[in-house]
């Protein structure tokens, strides 16, 4: 025990909330896991609960890997990943496969092993890491619109136009973290506003195409508009509606202390109790005081993310810990929002407690990519100490 | 540009702070939800996941009144299929065995079965019937068959129960047991003969329980016990005697599709107890046939007409305003009141006769003349002669719906000056058919006045809650001789050639009764209608039962003489109460002691019990005690002639040797 907390390097902060999440989240999922067993006759509580342990202590040996490997390396690993990401994410958006019956082509199978995989979550990390590495090396020069495009643009726009068809909330998320991140880096905002206008001209065509030549390649723009619908009130007899209605109404229900743990009602009845309304039943079962806690959590994970970043020793390092830090939190309020219904219905998981599987593992990876630089820094740190204390300069520490 | 770090921190922190923002505007939501719209979306949780289910309560058995079950609650239970549940396999692997045993038990061919399945897994059917109406063993039977024991996930079966009320004497009184259903719409129960007349006690109190809707559209109990507890029926044991009520209703039909009447009833009475031994009210339905529909025994009033006249009788008996022989004039059959006339249904009337011959040929205008002479200026005392019996008022029977009777004063509005008169033979007042039968048992009674009961006890389980007692109305309604008068009066209607009743008449066993023929609905002449009634008592001298028939609306064109409509009614009950129950002749002498026979028994037992090595002297004995006797002790007996013994051969004192031959002489 000892020696696995001498080797955990990073902010303790961010590994301390990563691990209240994670113990947090097997009451939300174990109680709404009923839901799956007895509503969609999948598996058993007990199973869901192994299946979900499992999921997270594999999340945290991503974390404690991730964490180990020096930051710089990321840059390479991050051009190596993209051709690599780009395949898969053209394979899975051929394959079409459907979980559950539920959704449509999100996911592949990974052999072997048999977890499905969500291949837009591992995109986004590799997508965001080569823009804040590409933001970085151009950090001393005045960017070009023209340059950036090859190296910018076109892995970006590439990625989003194979995610967009089956997914249009990770592609809207996924653009807007971009966005963010360039903004960060010093990106001109005229040209960002730019993209930002080219990118909906882009979904307007796309959009359009579909609804004009529907069947000609698989999409969920029908899905898009219907939930657009339903939350601006003009569809009311949508399933998401009811839904909401339902998330709502456990909101309601759980006052300010909740119900209790497993007492939910509403769970039998929001089909994706489990993940994108776990909110919802949180709430319900443990009250205004659960979610404010949960709301608060992420708030420091947000500010433990800014800290870092703040603190890390290069540029790259600064936007790559905000390149994949921001997206987790910005992900975590979207849940929230839709649950309280301040955003349409998205199939956006609650990072960490949300039993989504692999979108668990990427999170993870995200942490990890954050924990690295921020090991990174310790050991500078550190070594500066070595140095200062060999050179016993006392000024160097009042420098700090 | 080159962007610096301190740079890369300023834009971070905007970023930072408006997810902050989001961050709060999510918090501002929740809060909202929960405050501002919390008790609409709490209440839509209520309404739309707890509900509260009625837990209906099991009903009462019906008993006769000597302890047949007459309607009892007995679950039911359907079977049915779901043929696309089965995997394949095992469909296949036993849909043949099923039809077989489906087969066995319902009789139609195997195959029968086989290709009702398949049709049934071909068209995707999921609830295809199998057997319905099932009771609880043959239900098991079944639900045990193949695949279908595999239950409702693997085998498909399908079983719903319900509960369903069972007449197990069949036919027999089913129409007068009658049934009662729930109105959910208006709350109220509604049906028709026993069941709805003992539904009170019958019915039991529904239980509540909450439950929580739970996923599939499954409801899960909330807390461990019932909020309310449903309470079970209680169990009635009637009066209804099975069999006189078999015969009063199909005597009470016969006559009603004979005359093509709109309805009647026929009310059957213990005249000491005043237990209502059958009860029976048919009505003609749109199609023409008769149903036991209303309960016009209790709750239709009526006129009564001719059969009141026993109650002015009774009166004008008691103030000896007339004795049974006082000669009366019927004025050649009209009597005028304030231009209203009172005619007699023969036209001239009957002449000059006795008070006793007007009340057995039913004379208006006799009966009202005595009244109008005695009452005429103090209608009071008449008044209060009916008052004083107390058919003025209600029986107070435990049952809904009794009619309440209507009988003026004379300081009521509407009394005029025919009120009195019209009152003296049945008009201008109303009664239940069960009233009037109350005060002709009570004359049957000898005055004493008896509540009719319908229910003997009401029990819970083998408990019982209630018993109804005899309950005495008026102990004495009149004097004692003014009872003999009215009895032998009754007795003369059917008896003598004169009274109204005599077509009843049988020699065989006596009745006494009244007719009555009043008219309905006869202010408006096109509509004129009647009522035929007939209501008495058998047997004549020592009544055991009372009875009342009331037809309405009989078919003029047939018959509308009470004598001609209900009387064969009231005749065939008699009758068969009397070859169902006939007179027992009680024989004192039976066991009176026979001293020669028990002196010879005594001598014969005497020599049987002696140890014998000689043959024993058995002269004087008779020869069919001697050869028992003989051939006992192993010896061969002749015998000539008949009587007693006379003469032995060999005599007495000879040695005993087996099959030796003994003659006997006898004369």
């Amino acid at each position: 025990m000892q020696a696995i907390f001498n080797n955990i390097k990073g902010d303790r902060t961010i590994w301390a909330i990563v691990t209240l999440l994670a113990v947090i989240s097997f009451l939300p999922v174990y109680s709404a896991s009923t839901n799956l067993v007895y509503v969609v006759g999948n598996g058993t509580t007990l199973g869901h609960l192994i299946k979900h342990g499992g999921l997270l202590a594999v999340g945290f040996g991503i974390i404690y890997g991730v964490h180990k490997i020096p930051y710089r390396y990321f840059k390479g690993l991050s051009i190596l990943a993209l051709p690599l990401v780009l395949g898969l994410l053209a394979y899975t958006l051929a394959q079409g496969t459907t979980i559950g019956g539920a959704n449509a082509s999100r996911w592949i199978r990974i052999p072997f092993v048999g977890v499905s995989f969500q291949t837009s979550t591992l995109a986004a990390i590799v997508l965001l890491l080569n823009v804040a590495r590409y933001l970085s090396r151009i950090r001393n020069e005045k960017p070009r619109f023209k340059d950036s495009i090859l190296p910018l643009w076109m892995p970006v726009f590439l990625v989003l136009g194979l995610i967009l068809p089956a997914n249009f909330s990770t592609t809207a998320i996924l653009f807007v973290m971009v966005l963010m991140v360039c903004f960060l880096g010093g990106y001109p905002i005229k040209y960002l506003l730019g993209i930002l206008g080219a990118g909906l001209v882009v979904f307007a065509m796309f959009v359009l195409t579909a609804k004009a030549f529907p069947g000609v390649f698989p999409n969920r723009v029908d899905t898009w508009i219907s939930r657009i619908e339903s939350f601006t009130g003009d569809n009311e007899d949508a399933s998401d509606n009811y839904q909401i209605e339902k998330a709502k109404i456990a909101i309601a229900q759980g006052g300010i202390v909740g119900m209790g743990a497993g007492k939910s009602v509403m769970k039998n009845f929001l089909p994706q109790s489990s993940s994108d309304f776990i909110f919802a039943i949180i709430v319900e079962e443990y009250g205004l005081a659960g979610g404010l806690v949960l709301v608060f959590l992420y708030l420091l994970l947000l500010f433990r993310i800014v800290v870092v970043a703040h603190k890390a020793d290069s540029v790259y390092g600064k936007l790559a810990v905000a390149a994949v830090g921001l997206p987790i939190v910005f992900q975590a309020f979207v849940n929230m929002a839709v649950a309280v219904e301040l955003f349409p219905v998205t199939g956006q998981t609650l990072p960490l407690i949300s039993s989504g599987g692999t979108s668990i593992w990427m999170t993870c990876v995200a942490l990890g990519v954050i924990l690295s630089v921020s090991a990174k820094r310790q050991e500078s740190l550190e070594q500066e100490e070595e140095m200062n204390e060999k050179e016993s300069n006392p000024i160097a520490v009042l420098s700090e | 540009m080159a962007i610096t770090e301190k740079n890369i921190s300023n834009r971070l922190y905007f970023v930072a702070g408006c997810m902050f923002l989001f961050a709060m505007a999510v918090v501002v939501k929740l809060v909202t939800i929960q405050v501002v719209e919390g008790d609409h979306y709490k209440k839509k949780a209520e309404d739309s996941t707890i509900r509260n289910f009625v837990i209906e309560p099991n009903r009462g058995n019906l008993y006769s009144d000597d302890g047949s079950l007459l309607a009892t609650s007995v679950t039911r239970y359907d079977v049915r299929f779901d043929a696309v549940t089965p995997k394949q396999e095992v469909f296949e692997a036993h849909v043949k065995a099923l039809s077989d045993s489906l087969s066995l038990v319902f009789g139609k061919p195997s195959s029968y079965y086989q290709n009702l399945m398949r049709k049934a897994r071909a068209s995707k059917n999921r609830y295809l019937l199998l057997a319905r109406d099932l009771g609880y063993t043959d239900y098991l039977r079944v639900s045990n068959f193949p695949m279908l024991d595999l239950g409702p996930y693997k085998g498909g079966r399908i079983v719903e129960q319900e509960t369903q009320r069972e007449h197990p004497l069949g036919a027999i009184a089913e129409r007068s047991v009658g049934w009662e259903k729930f109105n959910a719409e208006t709350s109220k129960y509604f049906g028709v003969g026993l069941e709805r007349a003992f539904g009170e006690y019958l019915r039991g109190k529904q239980g509540r329980r909450l439950k929580q809707k739970i996923a599939k559209g499954q409801w899960k109990p909330i807390t461990d016990y019932n909020e309310v507890e449903p309470v079970d029926g209680y169990d009635v044991v009637s009066t209804i005697d099975i069999n006189i009520q078999d015969v009063a209703h199909h005597a009470l039909l016969t006559q009603l599709e004979k005359y093509n009447a709109d309805h009647g009833c026929v009310v059957v009475m213990e005249v000491e107890t005043g237990e209502v031994k059958a009860i029976s009210n048919l009505g003609r339905t749109k199609s023409g046939t008769y149903y036991e529909r209303l309960n016009y025994a209790i709750g239709e009033s009526l006129e009564p007409g001719s059969t009141f006249k026993l109650m002015s009788m009774m009166a004008a008996l008691e103030d000896k305003a007339v004795d049974t022989s006082t000669v009366i004039d019927t004025e050649n059959g009209v009597l005028r009141f304030y231009g209203k006339a009172v005619r007699d249904s023969r036209r001239g009337g009957y002449g000059e006769i006795t008070a006793s011959k007007v009340f057995e040929v039913s004379s208006n205008t006799g009966v009202v003349k005595v009244i109008d002479e005695f009452y005429g200026d103090q209608p009071e005392r008449f008044v209060n002669r009916i008052y004083n019996i107390g058919l003025n008022k209600p029986l107070g029977l435990p049952i809904e719906g009794e009619a309440n009777p209507i009988i003026p004063y004379p300081n009521d509005k509407d009394w005029s000056g025919i009120s009195l008169q019209w009152m003296a033979y049945g008009y201008g007042v109303e009664l239940t058919p069960l009233q009037i039968l109350s005060l002709y048992n009570a004359v049957a009674n000898d005055g004493e006045m008896v509540k009719p009961r319908l229910i003997k006890e009401v029990r819970q389980w083998d408990q019982p809650v209630k018993i109804m007692e005899k309950e005495v109305l008026n102990p004495s309604i009149c004097s004692k001789e003014t009872v003999k008068k009215l009895q032998s009066m009754l007795k003369n209607v059917v008896e003598k050639e004169h009274g109204t009743g005599h077509r009843l008449y049988s020699p065989n066993f006596s009745m006494a009764g009244k007719t009555g023929t009043a008219q309905k609905d006869y202010r408006d002449k096109s509509k004129l209608n009647y009522i035929s009634s007939f209501v008495g008592y058998f047997p004549a001298e020592a009544p055991k039962y009372s009875c009342i028939v009331v037809i309405h609306e009989p078919d003029k064109s047939v018959g509308y003489y009470g004598a001609d409509v209900s009387g064969p009614v009231f005749k065939s009950i008699a009758h068969k109460i009397y070859t169902n129950s006939p007179l027992i002749d009680t024989v004192d002498e039976l066991n009176k002691e026979n001293k020669p026979a028990l002196k010879s028994y005594e001598a014969y037992y005497a020599k049987v019990r002696g140890s014998h090595q000689a043959i024993p002297d058995v002269k004087g004995m008779s020869g069919m005690d001697a050869v028992s006797l003989l051939e006992n002790l192993g010896l061969q007996v002749e015998v000539e002639g008949q009587g007693r013994v006379v003469k032995q051969m060999p005599k007495s004192g000879v040695k005993i040797e087996d099959n030796k031959k003994v003659v006997l002489k006898l004369s």
